[in-house]
């Protein structure tokens, strides 16, 4: 696959421009929640997986993690609501 | 969203093209696209392969190198793979919850 030369983006019309554009916030917004997903698993697999003799899951681990980001997110907006309430 | 997406499962797929464009315009677009999802997926691969040597080390190492340990790295692996797919869901689940009730 040849490069793309500053040339080619300089020749892109308007239509395909704001198609790139487009695409662009799309990948943006699905990468904020991928890295969300890696940030949470982080913290969650921290405090749930009690043990790794196995590579599956128990109940109670699966449990703790979806409460875990439950938690998490009740946390953030508690705290964005706290912060607005001091400004 | 599953786990495969983050090493470019998911392709751009829009093929709406405007009419005006060059055939020469779709190819530099779609060249476009396609490198950005990969970086994309690099990026994402190599976050996850640093977030699970970090927590894995963390559970498995607990003394000097030894053969043992290298089963557990791969149970842990699995674990934490599994455990990405649960946190995701659960994460969907709640901002799809959050948008259908008007929170977002």
């Amino acid at each position: 696959m040849s490069s793309i030369t500053q040339n080619d983006l300089a020749s892109l019309d308007d239509g395909s421009k704001k198609e790139i554009m487009n695409f662009l916030e799309s990948e943006n917004s699905k990468q904020k929640v991928q890295m969300s997903i890696h940030q949470f698993t982080n913290v969650c697999f921290k405090q749930c997986a009690t043990n790794v003799n196995n590579g599956n899951l128990s109940s109670q681990e699966e449990g703790c993690l979806k409460n875990c980001v439950n938690r998490f997110l009740d946390t953030n907006i508690r705290i964005v609501k706290g912060l607005q309430s001091i400004q | 969203m599953a786990l495969s997406s983050i090493f470019g499962g998911a392709a751009p797929s829009q093929q709406q093209t405007a009419p005006a464009s060059t055939a020469k315009a779709v190819n530099v677009k779609e060249q476009l696209k396609t490198q950005i999802a990969q970086e994309l997926a690099v990026a994402n691969a190599s976050e996850l392969v640093n977030k699970v040597t970090e927590n894995c080390f963390e559970k498995c190492l607990t003394s000097p190198y030894s053969s043992g340990e290298e089963g557990c790295v791969d149970q842990c692996l699995a674990k934490y793979m599994r455990s990405w797919n649960v946190v995701s869901k659960a994460y969907v689940a709640r901002i799809q919850q959050a948008s259908t009730s008007g929170e977002i």
